[in-house]
């Protein structure tokens, strides 16, 4: 028996999806801006969720190397997953709670954005104490 | 929970990688084990017992 080991070809596919989230990103930014400026709404909503596809993918390939790790990796994840959730969790609540007392003034859709971003960060500071826990 | 892994590991002239590619596990894994700050599922605690041909019992005991 082998002893699980991320393959070349699944890093690979990682790797493609986020170079395929920044390209579709780029594209459905330039585009919104110059020639769909004006577009109808349903081919301006269709171009502005294309990098959702990609993040489709990239959230598909880590779900394959996780089941391709063996169980403590997988529960390493978990704690990671469970730490960044509760951690981006707590902060989007603060900042609502903020907002709501005056003290900031944030637009909602910048706090959209960041969400995800945010729970990516978040995860892998948290695996990284994780694994030393178990190191 | 307490364990003789190690021990046994030891006597059969393993290397941690070896034990490691034995059971499909990571190294990072027998070692976590072996240190005490991992315990196995029950599957891989019975794979465990099965590859140095003990009970379960024998190898895992609860702390004292």
């Amino acid at each position: 028996m082998n002893a699980p080991q991320p393959s070349p070809r699944r890093l690979h596919g990682c790797l493609i999806a986020a170079l395929a989230y920044l390209a579709t990103t780029a594209l459905c930014l330039w585009l919104l801006r110059q020639p769909l400026a004006e577009a109808p709404t349903l081919l301006r909503a269709g171009v502005s969720l294309l990098p959702v596809i990609a993040i489709g993918f990239s959230i598909r390939e880590v779900l394959r190397l996780v089941r391709a790790s063996d169980e403590l990796q997988r529960r390493i994840d978990l704690e990671a997953l469970a730490v960044a959730a509760i951690t981006v969790g707590l902060g989007c609540l603060s900042l609502s709670l903020l907002v709501g007392a005056n003290v900031l003034a944030i637009e909602g859709k910048t706090v959209l954005t960041w969400i995800l971003p945010a729970l990516s960060v978040t995860y892998l500071i948290a695996r990284f104490f994780a694994q030393a826990r178990y190191r | 929970m307490n364990n003789r892994v190690r021990e046994l590991r030891g006597a059969s002239g393993w290397s941690q990688a070896e034990l490691a590619e034995r059971l499909a596990v990571s190294r990072q894994t027998i070692n976590a084990i072996e240190t005490g700050k991992y315990d196995p599922s029950l599957p891989l605690a019975f794979a465990i017992a099965r590859l140095f041909g003990e009970a379960i019992e024998a190898i895992f005991t609860p702390d004292p």
